[in-house]
Protein backbone atom coordinates (compact mmCIF):
# COMPACT_ATOMS: atom_id res chain seq x y z
CA UNK A 1 0.00 0.00 0.00
CA UNK A 2 0.96 3.70 -1.05
CA UNK A 3 2.46 6.18 1.89
CA UNK A 4 1.38 9.34 2.67
CA UNK A 5 1.46 11.29 6.35
CA UNK A 6 -1.28 12.08 8.04
CA UNK A 7 -2.33 15.57 6.80
CA UNK A 8 -4.85 18.84 8.71
CA UNK A 9 -8.34 19.67 7.75
CA UNK A 10 -7.80 21.93 4.66
CA UNK A 11 -5.37 19.97 2.38
CA UNK A 12 -7.74 16.97 2.89
CA UNK A 13 -11.17 19.18 2.25
CA UNK A 14 -8.91 20.96 -0.68
CA UNK A 15 -7.97 18.26 -2.09
CA UNK A 16 -11.27 16.75 -1.92
CA UNK A 17 -12.66 19.58 -3.76
CA UNK A 18 -10.18 20.12 -5.98
CA UNK A 19 -10.43 16.62 -7.16
CA UNK A 20 -14.28 16.64 -7.81
CA UNK A 21 -14.24 19.23 -9.41
CA UNK A 22 -11.94 18.83 -11.95
CA UNK A 23 -13.63 15.26 -12.54
CA UNK A 24 -16.80 16.88 -11.92
CA UNK A 25 -18.19 14.83 -9.37
CA UNK A 26 -21.60 16.26 -7.96
CA UNK A 27 -19.73 15.70 -4.71
CA UNK A 28 -22.70 18.46 -2.85
CA UNK A 29 -26.47 18.26 -3.35
CA UNK A 30 -28.97 20.04 -1.86
CA UNK A 31 -32.30 18.58 -2.53
CA UNK A 32 -35.45 20.54 -1.56
CA UNK A 33 -37.95 18.01 -0.63
CA UNK A 34 -40.90 20.32 -0.22
CA UNK A 35 -41.72 24.21 -1.15
CA UNK A 36 -44.38 23.92 1.85
CA UNK A 37 -44.13 25.76 5.12
CA UNK A 38 -45.55 26.20 8.48
CA UNK A 39 -43.71 29.34 8.78
CA UNK A 40 -44.57 32.44 6.12
CA UNK A 41 -41.29 34.51 6.67
CA UNK A 42 -41.42 38.30 5.40
CA UNK A 43 -38.24 37.59 3.44
CA UNK A 44 -38.68 34.22 1.76
CA UNK A 45 -37.93 33.75 -1.94
CA UNK A 46 -40.27 30.33 -2.16
CA UNK A 47 -43.64 29.90 -3.88
CA UNK A 48 -45.12 27.48 -0.85
CA UNK A 49 -48.32 25.65 -2.76
CA UNK A 50 -47.23 22.37 -3.75
CA UNK A 51 -47.35 21.51 -7.21
CA UNK A 52 -46.61 18.28 -7.53
CA UNK A 53 -43.95 17.78 -5.14
CA UNK A 54 -41.21 14.10 -6.14
CA UNK A 55 -43.35 11.20 -4.18
CA UNK A 56 -41.47 8.95 -2.13
CA UNK A 57 -40.45 6.54 -4.95
CA UNK A 58 -39.06 9.19 -7.09
CA UNK A 59 -37.20 10.62 -4.24
CA UNK A 60 -35.69 7.32 -3.50
CA UNK A 61 -34.78 6.84 -6.82
CA UNK A 62 -33.02 10.55 -7.06
CA UNK A 63 -31.01 9.57 -4.31
CA UNK A 64 -29.67 6.39 -6.03
CA UNK A 65 -29.08 8.44 -8.90
CA UNK A 66 -26.82 10.92 -6.90
CA UNK A 67 -25.27 8.16 -4.82
CA UNK A 68 -23.92 5.93 -7.83
CA UNK A 69 -22.84 9.80 -9.70
CA UNK A 70 -20.66 10.17 -6.38
CA UNK A 71 -22.87 12.59 -4.52
CA UNK A 72 -21.50 12.75 -0.86
CA UNK A 73 -22.76 15.86 0.75
CA UNK A 74 -26.43 15.65 1.06
CA UNK A 75 -28.43 18.62 2.36
CA UNK A 76 -32.32 18.34 2.99
CA UNK A 77 -34.28 21.61 2.94
CA UNK A 78 -37.11 23.35 2.13
CA UNK A 79 -39.69 24.60 3.11
CA UNK A 80 -39.89 22.72 5.70
CA UNK A 81 -39.05 19.03 5.60
CA UNK A 82 -40.99 17.88 8.42
CA UNK A 83 -43.87 18.91 6.52
CA UNK A 84 -43.28 15.22 4.43
CA UNK A 85 -45.25 12.51 5.76
CA UNK A 86 -42.45 10.53 4.59
CA UNK A 87 -39.55 12.32 5.63
CA UNK A 88 -37.79 10.02 7.87
CA UNK A 89 -39.24 7.06 4.51
CA UNK A 90 -36.44 9.18 2.72
CA UNK A 91 -33.75 9.31 5.24
CA UNK A 92 -33.76 5.90 6.17
CA UNK A 93 -33.13 5.67 2.20
CA UNK A 94 -30.47 8.21 2.12
CA UNK A 95 -28.76 6.52 5.09
CA UNK A 96 -28.89 3.08 3.20
CA UNK A 97 -26.87 4.97 0.43
CA UNK A 98 -24.54 6.05 2.98
CA UNK A 99 -24.54 9.75 1.96
CA UNK A 100 -23.20 12.69 4.92
CA UNK A 101 -26.76 13.91 5.31
CA UNK A 102 -27.51 17.52 6.42
CA UNK A 103 -30.37 19.78 7.47
CA UNK A 104 -32.07 22.59 7.10
CA UNK A 105 -35.17 23.48 9.56
CA UNK A 106 -37.39 25.64 11.58
CA UNK A 107 -37.50 22.96 14.36
CA UNK A 108 -41.07 23.39 15.03
CA UNK A 109 -42.09 20.06 14.60
CA UNK A 110 -38.70 18.65 16.38
CA UNK A 111 -39.98 16.18 19.17
CA UNK A 112 -37.37 14.51 21.51
CA UNK A 113 -38.80 11.18 19.84
CA UNK A 114 -37.88 12.71 16.37
CA UNK A 115 -34.43 14.35 17.45
CA UNK A 116 -33.36 10.64 18.57
CA UNK A 117 -34.68 9.27 15.24
CA UNK A 118 -32.55 11.83 13.38
CA UNK A 119 -29.35 10.45 15.08
CA UNK A 120 -29.98 7.09 14.57
CA UNK A 121 -30.57 7.61 10.88
CA UNK A 122 -26.72 9.24 10.96
CA UNK A 123 -27.87 12.82 10.45
CA UNK A 124 -24.46 14.65 11.32
CA UNK A 125 -25.97 18.28 10.99
CA UNK A 126 -29.05 20.76 11.44
CA UNK A 127 -28.81 24.47 10.73
CA UNK A 128 -31.89 26.06 12.48
CA UNK A 129 -33.01 29.44 11.11
CA UNK A 130 -33.47 32.18 14.19
CA UNK A 131 -34.23 35.68 13.37
CA UNK A 132 -33.56 36.95 16.44
CA UNK A 133 -33.18 36.41 20.46
CA UNK A 134 -36.39 38.95 21.05
CA UNK A 135 -39.43 36.54 20.59
CA UNK A 136 -41.35 39.38 19.18
CA UNK A 137 -38.81 39.99 16.28
CA UNK A 138 -38.33 36.73 15.20
CA UNK A 139 -42.17 35.80 15.42
CA UNK A 140 -43.29 39.05 13.11
CA UNK A 141 -40.95 37.51 10.65
CA UNK A 142 -42.10 34.10 10.83
CA UNK A 143 -45.78 35.13 10.92
CA UNK A 144 -46.30 32.39 13.53
CA UNK A 145 -46.94 33.22 17.11
CA UNK A 146 -44.64 31.48 19.75
CA UNK A 147 -42.43 30.02 16.89
CA UNK A 148 -39.46 31.51 18.64
CA UNK A 149 -39.99 29.30 21.16
CA UNK A 150 -41.14 26.23 20.01
CA UNK A 151 -37.56 26.87 17.75
CA UNK A 152 -34.97 27.32 20.58
CA UNK A 153 -37.29 24.32 22.34
CA UNK A 154 -36.04 21.88 19.51
CA UNK A 155 -32.51 22.56 20.28
CA UNK A 156 -31.32 21.30 23.25
CA UNK A 157 -33.20 17.96 22.12
CA UNK A 158 -30.84 18.08 18.84
CA UNK A 159 -27.60 18.86 20.82
CA UNK A 160 -28.45 16.15 22.88
CA UNK A 161 -28.42 13.59 20.40
CA UNK A 162 -25.11 14.49 19.56
CA UNK A 163 -26.16 16.38 16.42
CA UNK A 164 -24.18 19.79 15.01
CA UNK A 165 -26.24 22.22 15.22
CA UNK A 166 -26.21 25.78 13.73
CA UNK A 167 -28.37 28.95 14.05
CA UNK A 168 -28.62 30.48 10.53
CA UNK A 169 -30.17 34.32 10.65
CA UNK A 170 -30.47 36.07 7.59
CA UNK A 171 -30.08 39.84 8.53
CA UNK A 172 -33.04 42.20 7.34
CA UNK A 173 -34.40 45.73 8.04
CA UNK A 174 -36.40 43.76 10.79
CA UNK A 175 -33.80 42.45 12.76
CA UNK A 176 -30.54 44.52 11.86
CA UNK A 177 -30.02 45.48 15.13
CA UNK A 178 -30.80 42.05 16.88
CA UNK A 179 -27.73 40.14 15.69
CA UNK A 180 -26.07 40.81 18.87
CA UNK A 181 -28.54 39.01 20.37
CA UNK A 182 -28.30 35.94 18.48
CA UNK A 183 -24.60 35.24 18.98
CA UNK A 184 -24.96 35.79 22.81
CA UNK A 185 -28.07 32.91 21.83
CA UNK A 186 -25.71 30.66 20.20
CA UNK A 187 -22.92 31.24 22.56
CA UNK A 188 -25.66 30.18 25.61
CA UNK A 189 -26.46 27.20 23.36
CA UNK A 190 -23.13 26.20 23.00
CA UNK A 191 -23.47 25.96 18.93
CA UNK A 192 -22.28 27.85 16.15
CA UNK A 193 -24.38 30.40 14.39
CA UNK A 194 -23.87 32.24 10.88
CA UNK A 195 -25.15 35.91 9.86
CA UNK A 196 -26.21 36.04 6.16
CA UNK A 197 -26.72 39.50 4.79
CA UNK A 198 -28.28 38.02 1.78
CA UNK A 199 -31.75 38.71 1.12
CA UNK A 200 -32.74 37.02 -2.28
CA UNK A 201 -35.57 37.78 -4.99
CA UNK A 202 -37.96 34.68 -5.32
CA UNK A 203 -37.47 32.32 -7.51
CA UNK A 204 -39.73 33.42 -9.97
CA UNK A 205 -37.77 36.52 -10.13
CA UNK A 206 -40.21 38.42 -8.33
CA UNK A 207 -38.47 41.57 -6.13
CA UNK A 208 -40.95 42.01 -3.57
CA UNK A 209 -38.63 40.04 -0.75
CA UNK A 210 -36.17 43.10 -1.26
CA UNK A 211 -38.41 45.22 0.28
CA UNK A 212 -36.92 43.57 3.32
CA UNK A 213 -33.26 43.82 2.94
CA UNK A 214 -31.02 46.04 4.63
CA UNK A 215 -29.48 49.34 3.21
CA UNK A 216 -25.51 48.98 2.89
CA UNK A 217 -25.12 52.42 4.71
CA UNK A 218 -27.24 50.59 7.47
CA UNK A 219 -24.94 47.17 7.40
CA UNK A 220 -22.45 49.44 8.35
CA UNK A 221 -22.51 48.81 12.02
CA UNK A 222 -22.26 44.69 11.46
CA UNK A 223 -19.72 45.14 9.00
CA UNK A 224 -17.38 47.07 11.67
CA UNK A 225 -18.42 44.03 13.93
CA UNK A 226 -15.45 41.70 14.43
CA UNK A 227 -17.67 38.76 16.02
CA UNK A 228 -18.86 39.05 11.75
CA UNK A 229 -15.70 37.18 11.73
CA UNK A 230 -17.83 34.13 12.96
CA UNK A 231 -19.42 34.19 9.88
CA UNK A 232 -17.11 32.47 7.94
CA UNK A 233 -15.70 29.04 10.34
CA UNK A 234 -12.93 27.49 9.39
CA UNK A 235 -12.38 23.54 9.63
CA UNK A 236 -10.76 22.94 12.94
CA UNK A 237 -7.51 21.52 12.28
CA UNK A 238 -7.31 17.57 13.01
CA UNK A 239 -5.13 14.99 11.98
CA UNK A 240 -4.37 11.86 12.83
CA UNK A 241 -1.00 10.13 14.69
CA UNK A 242 -1.04 7.71 11.96
CA UNK A 243 1.16 4.91 12.68
CA UNK A 244 3.81 4.60 9.90
CA UNK A 245 2.94 1.56 8.28
CA UNK A 246 -0.53 2.00 8.39
CA UNK A 247 -0.25 5.72 6.02
CA UNK A 248 -3.31 5.10 3.77
CA UNK A 249 -5.65 5.87 6.23
CA UNK A 250 -5.66 10.39 6.98
CA UNK A 251 -8.02 12.21 8.65
CA UNK A 252 -9.44 15.98 9.18
CA UNK A 253 -12.32 17.88 10.35
CA UNK A 254 -15.29 18.32 7.75
CA UNK A 255 -15.92 21.88 6.87
CA UNK A 256 -18.86 22.83 4.61
CA UNK A 257 -16.74 21.88 1.51
CA UNK A 258 -18.34 25.02 -0.07
CA UNK A 259 -15.50 27.97 0.69
CA UNK A 260 -12.76 26.51 -0.46
CA UNK A 261 -9.22 27.86 -2.19
CA UNK A 262 -9.55 24.80 -4.15
CA UNK A 263 -12.26 26.49 -6.92
CA UNK A 264 -9.20 28.95 -7.65
CA UNK A 265 -10.57 31.01 -11.02
CA UNK A 266 -14.09 29.61 -10.54
CA UNK A 267 -17.12 31.59 -9.34
CA UNK A 268 -18.19 29.35 -7.07
CA UNK A 269 -18.67 25.54 -6.85
CA UNK A 270 -22.53 25.86 -9.09
CA UNK A 271 -22.14 23.25 -11.39
CA UNK A 272 -19.11 22.21 -11.01
CA UNK A 273 -19.27 19.49 -7.99
CA UNK A 274 -22.37 21.23 -6.66
CA UNK A 275 -25.72 21.36 -7.81
CA UNK A 276 -29.77 21.93 -6.39
CA UNK A 277 -32.52 19.53 -7.02
CA UNK A 278 -36.28 21.39 -6.89
CA UNK A 279 -39.22 19.63 -4.69
CA UNK A 280 -40.62 18.87 -8.74
CA UNK A 281 -37.37 17.51 -10.12
CA UNK A 282 -35.72 20.32 -11.54
CA UNK A 283 -31.75 20.23 -11.37
CA UNK A 284 -30.44 23.47 -10.97
CA UNK A 285 -27.01 24.35 -10.59
CA UNK A 286 -27.33 26.57 -7.17
CA UNK A 287 -31.17 27.59 -5.03
CA UNK A 288 -30.20 30.77 -6.28
CA UNK A 289 -28.97 30.29 -10.24
CA UNK A 290 -32.46 29.55 -11.24
CA UNK A 291 -31.51 27.88 -14.53
CA UNK A 292 -33.30 24.62 -14.91
CA UNK A 293 -30.50 22.20 -16.40
CA UNK A 294 -33.21 19.68 -16.71
CA UNK A 295 -35.73 17.47 -15.09
CA UNK A 296 -35.40 14.17 -12.94
CA UNK A 297 -38.36 13.34 -14.33
CA UNK A 298 -38.14 13.22 -17.74
CA UNK A 299 -33.90 12.66 -17.70
CA UNK A 300 -31.68 10.44 -15.34
CA UNK A 301 -29.63 12.68 -13.17
CA UNK A 302 -26.50 12.12 -15.14
CA UNK A 303 -27.35 12.59 -18.36
CA UNK A 304 -28.31 15.97 -16.93
CA UNK A 305 -25.23 16.72 -15.21
CA UNK A 306 -22.69 15.73 -17.72
CA UNK A 307 -24.72 16.84 -21.01
CA UNK A 308 -26.97 19.81 -20.36
CA UNK A 309 -26.09 22.70 -22.11
CA UNK A 310 -27.22 25.25 -19.78
CA UNK A 311 -24.15 23.73 -17.16
CA UNK A 312 -21.51 23.34 -19.83
CA UNK A 313 -21.79 27.19 -20.34
CA UNK A 314 -21.76 27.95 -16.60
CA UNK A 315 -18.73 25.73 -16.54
CA UNK A 316 -16.78 27.70 -19.25
CA UNK A 317 -16.92 30.92 -17.10
CA UNK A 318 -13.88 32.42 -14.83
CA UNK A 319 -13.64 34.64 -12.71
CA UNK A 320 -10.31 36.02 -14.79
CA UNK A 321 -12.84 36.56 -17.86
CA UNK A 322 -15.47 38.50 -15.96
CA UNK A 323 -16.15 41.78 -18.55
CA UNK A 324 -16.32 44.34 -14.92
CA UNK A 325 -15.57 42.28 -12.20
CA UNK A 326 -12.04 40.56 -13.42
CA UNK A 327 -10.67 44.19 -13.40
CA UNK A 328 -12.12 45.23 -10.11
CA UNK A 329 -9.79 46.87 -7.96
CA UNK A 330 -11.74 45.84 -4.68
CA UNK A 331 -12.28 41.99 -6.07
CA UNK A 332 -11.13 40.57 -2.83
CA UNK A 333 -13.76 42.50 -0.62
CA UNK A 334 -16.42 41.25 -2.67
CA UNK A 335 -18.90 37.83 -2.17
CA UNK A 336 -19.94 38.47 -5.69
CA UNK A 337 -22.78 35.63 -6.53
CA UNK A 338 -23.12 34.48 -9.78
CA UNK A 339 -26.89 33.54 -9.09
CA UNK A 340 -28.06 36.93 -7.78
CA UNK A 341 -25.75 38.71 -10.66
CA UNK A 342 -28.02 37.20 -12.94
CA UNK A 343 -31.52 37.85 -11.09
CA UNK A 344 -30.71 41.21 -9.95
CA UNK A 345 -28.35 42.31 -12.68
CA UNK A 346 -29.62 40.24 -15.50
CA UNK A 347 -26.11 38.82 -16.86
CA UNK A 348 -24.09 36.10 -15.17
CA UNK A 349 -21.54 37.44 -16.03
CA UNK A 350 -21.88 40.98 -15.10
CA UNK A 351 -21.80 43.23 -11.53
CA UNK A 352 -24.13 43.96 -9.81
CA UNK A 353 -25.01 46.97 -7.54
CA UNK A 354 -25.19 45.56 -4.04
CA UNK A 355 -22.04 43.45 -4.03
CA UNK A 356 -20.16 45.93 -5.22
CA UNK A 357 -21.69 48.80 -2.94
CA UNK A 358 -20.74 46.12 -0.03
CA UNK A 359 -17.45 45.49 -1.18
CA UNK A 360 -16.82 49.76 -1.30
CA UNK A 361 -17.91 49.46 2.21
CA UNK A 362 -16.03 46.71 3.58
CA UNK A 363 -12.48 48.19 1.51
CA UNK A 364 -13.16 51.72 2.94
CA UNK A 365 -13.21 50.10 6.73
CA UNK A 366 -9.99 48.26 5.78
CA UNK A 367 -8.59 51.28 5.22
CA UNK A 368 -8.37 51.85 1.49
CA UNK A 369 -9.31 55.78 0.54
CA UNK A 370 -12.15 56.20 -1.37
CA UNK A 371 -12.54 52.82 -3.01
CA UNK A 372 -14.41 52.62 -6.24
CA UNK A 373 -15.68 49.31 -8.01
CA UNK A 374 -15.01 48.51 -11.73
CA UNK A 375 -18.89 48.89 -12.37
CA UNK A 376 -18.98 52.49 -10.31
CA UNK A 377 -15.35 53.13 -12.08
CA UNK A 378 -17.07 52.36 -15.83
CA UNK A 379 -19.95 54.75 -15.15
CA UNK A 380 -18.50 57.62 -13.73
CA UNK A 381 -16.53 57.57 -16.75
CA UNK A 382 -18.79 56.80 -18.83
CA UNK A 383 -17.01 54.38 -21.19
CA UNK A 384 -18.93 51.29 -22.67
CA UNK A 385 -17.57 48.14 -21.68
CA UNK A 386 -18.23 44.87 -23.58
CA UNK A 387 -21.32 43.05 -23.08
CA UNK A 388 -21.69 39.70 -21.11
CA UNK A 389 -23.28 38.34 -24.04
CA UNK A 390 -20.36 39.13 -25.40
CA UNK A 391 -18.06 37.84 -23.36
CA UNK A 392 -20.19 34.50 -22.95
CA UNK A 393 -19.83 33.90 -26.20
CA UNK A 394 -15.86 34.39 -25.89
CA UNK A 395 -16.22 32.07 -22.66
CA UNK A 396 -18.46 29.41 -24.78
CA UNK A 397 -15.63 28.58 -27.52
CA UNK A 398 -13.65 28.03 -25.30
CA UNK A 399 -14.93 25.46 -23.27
CA UNK A 400 -12.92 22.66 -21.96
CA UNK A 401 -14.20 19.63 -22.31
CA UNK B 1 -4.55 -7.21 17.54
CA UNK B 2 -5.00 -10.09 15.26
CA UNK B 3 -8.08 -9.34 13.68
CA UNK B 4 -8.08 -11.41 10.42
CA UNK B 5 -5.34 -14.01 10.98
CA UNK B 6 -8.13 -15.28 14.14
CA UNK B 7 -10.88 -15.54 11.96
CA UNK B 8 -12.46 -12.86 12.88
CA UNK B 9 -15.14 -10.72 10.73
CA UNK B 10 -15.75 -7.36 10.37
CA UNK B 11 -18.01 -4.80 8.52
CA UNK B 12 -17.98 -0.93 7.67
CA UNK B 13 -19.77 0.55 10.73
CA UNK B 14 -23.20 1.23 9.35
CA UNK B 15 -23.18 4.77 10.78
CA UNK B 16 -20.85 5.95 8.72
CA UNK B 17 -21.00 7.93 5.22
CA UNK B 18 -18.58 7.05 2.65
CA UNK B 19 -18.23 7.11 -1.57
CA UNK B 20 -16.02 5.66 -3.78
CA UNK B 21 -14.62 9.07 -5.51
CA UNK B 22 -12.54 8.39 -8.82
CA UNK B 23 -11.15 4.61 -7.21
CA UNK B 24 -10.22 5.66 -3.70
CA UNK B 25 -12.67 5.60 -0.67
CA UNK B 26 -13.68 8.88 1.08
CA UNK B 27 -15.77 8.50 4.49
CA UNK B 28 -17.32 10.69 7.19
CA UNK B 29 -17.57 10.05 10.78
CA UNK B 30 -20.75 11.58 11.90
CA UNK B 31 -20.06 11.68 15.85
CA UNK B 32 -16.96 13.50 15.25
CA UNK B 33 -17.13 14.90 11.80
CA UNK B 34 -13.93 14.04 10.46
CA UNK B 35 -12.96 13.01 7.32
CA UNK B 36 -10.86 9.65 5.92
CA UNK B 37 -9.48 9.14 3.21
CA UNK B 38 -8.22 5.84 1.80
CA UNK B 39 -5.91 5.27 -1.05
CA UNK B 40 -6.46 2.73 -3.75
CA UNK B 41 -5.59 -0.47 -2.01
CA UNK B 42 -6.99 0.04 0.99
CA UNK B 43 -10.26 1.19 -0.79
CA UNK B 44 -9.95 -2.17 -2.89
CA UNK B 45 -9.91 -3.68 1.11
CA UNK B 46 -12.68 -1.36 2.52
CA UNK B 47 -14.85 -2.68 -0.05
CA UNK B 48 -14.75 -6.46 0.72
CA UNK B 49 -15.16 -5.79 4.57
CA UNK B 50 -18.75 -7.18 4.27
CA UNK B 51 -18.98 -9.07 7.42
CA UNK B 52 -18.94 -12.00 5.69
CA UNK B 53 -15.54 -12.36 3.35
CA UNK B 54 -12.65 -13.57 5.42
CA UNK B 55 -9.38 -11.78 5.60
CA UNK B 56 -7.70 -14.69 3.61
CA UNK B 57 -10.24 -14.29 0.97
CA UNK B 58 -9.46 -10.81 0.64
CA UNK B 59 -5.67 -10.97 0.15
CA UNK B 60 -6.08 -13.71 -2.09
CA UNK B 61 -7.69 -10.77 -4.14
CA UNK B 62 -5.85 -8.32 -3.10
CA UNK B 63 -2.42 -10.14 -3.98
CA UNK B 64 -4.15 -11.38 -7.52
CA UNK B 65 -5.34 -7.71 -8.40
CA UNK B 66 -1.75 -6.09 -7.34
CA UNK B 67 0.58 -8.58 -8.08
CA UNK B 68 2.05 -8.88 -4.35
CA UNK B 69 2.50 -12.16 -2.19
CA UNK B 70 -0.84 -13.44 -0.50
CA UNK B 71 0.89 -13.58 2.89
CA UNK B 72 2.44 -9.54 2.25
CA UNK B 73 -1.33 -8.46 1.58
CA UNK B 74 -2.67 -10.62 4.62
CA UNK B 75 -0.51 -8.23 6.69
CA UNK B 76 -1.04 -5.37 5.56
CA UNK B 77 -4.83 -6.17 5.38
CA UNK B 78 -4.60 -6.94 9.14
CA UNK B 79 -3.09 -3.90 9.85
CA UNK B 80 -5.06 -1.61 7.79
CA UNK B 81 -8.16 -3.29 9.97
CA UNK B 82 -6.57 -2.54 12.77
CA UNK B 83 -6.13 1.04 12.32
CA UNK B 84 -9.83 0.99 10.87
CA UNK B 85 -11.12 0.02 13.70
CA UNK B 86 -9.59 1.76 16.24
CA UNK B 87 -11.15 4.56 14.64
CA UNK B 88 -14.34 2.49 14.52
CA UNK B 89 -14.92 3.26 10.89
CA UNK B 90 -15.19 -1.37 11.19
CA UNK B 91 -17.39 -3.09 13.62
CA UNK B 92 -17.24 -6.87 14.26
CA UNK B 93 -19.73 -8.64 12.25
CA UNK B 94 -21.41 -10.10 15.01
CA UNK B 95 -21.94 -6.75 16.84
CA UNK B 96 -25.30 -5.32 15.87
CA UNK B 97 -24.76 -2.38 17.70
CA UNK B 98 -24.58 1.24 15.66
CA UNK B 99 -23.83 2.90 18.57
CA UNK B 100 -22.28 6.16 18.12
CA UNK B 101 -18.90 6.45 19.96
CA UNK B 102 -16.73 9.37 20.70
Amino acid sequence: MSTSAPIGATPLMDGLIARTTCKRVPISVHFDLTYRCNERCVHCYLDHNDHGELTTIECVEVLEQLAAAGTLFLTFSGGEIFLRIDFFEILAAARRLHFDISLKSNALLITPERAARLRELGVRRIQISVYSADPAIHDAITKVPNSFSRTIAAIPRLVEQGLKVKLACPLMQQNLLAYRGVIELAEKLGVPYVLDLTITPMMDGSETTLAHRASVSSLLPVLRDPALHACKPRPESHSFSAREAIPAVTGSAVSSGIESSAYEDLPCSAGHNSCYISPYGDVLPCVQLPQAAGNLRREKFEDIWYHAPQLERLRAIRESQLPFCSRCEIRSYCERCPGLALMEGGDLLGAYERACDLAEQKARLAGLTDPVSALHQERAASISAPTGNEIASLVTDSSPN
Amino acid sequence: MSTTANGALWRKNPILAWREIEGEIVIISPNNSVLHELNETASFVWKRLDGRRSGAEIATGLAAEYDVKPEDALGDIETLVEELASRQLLVPADNPSTERTE
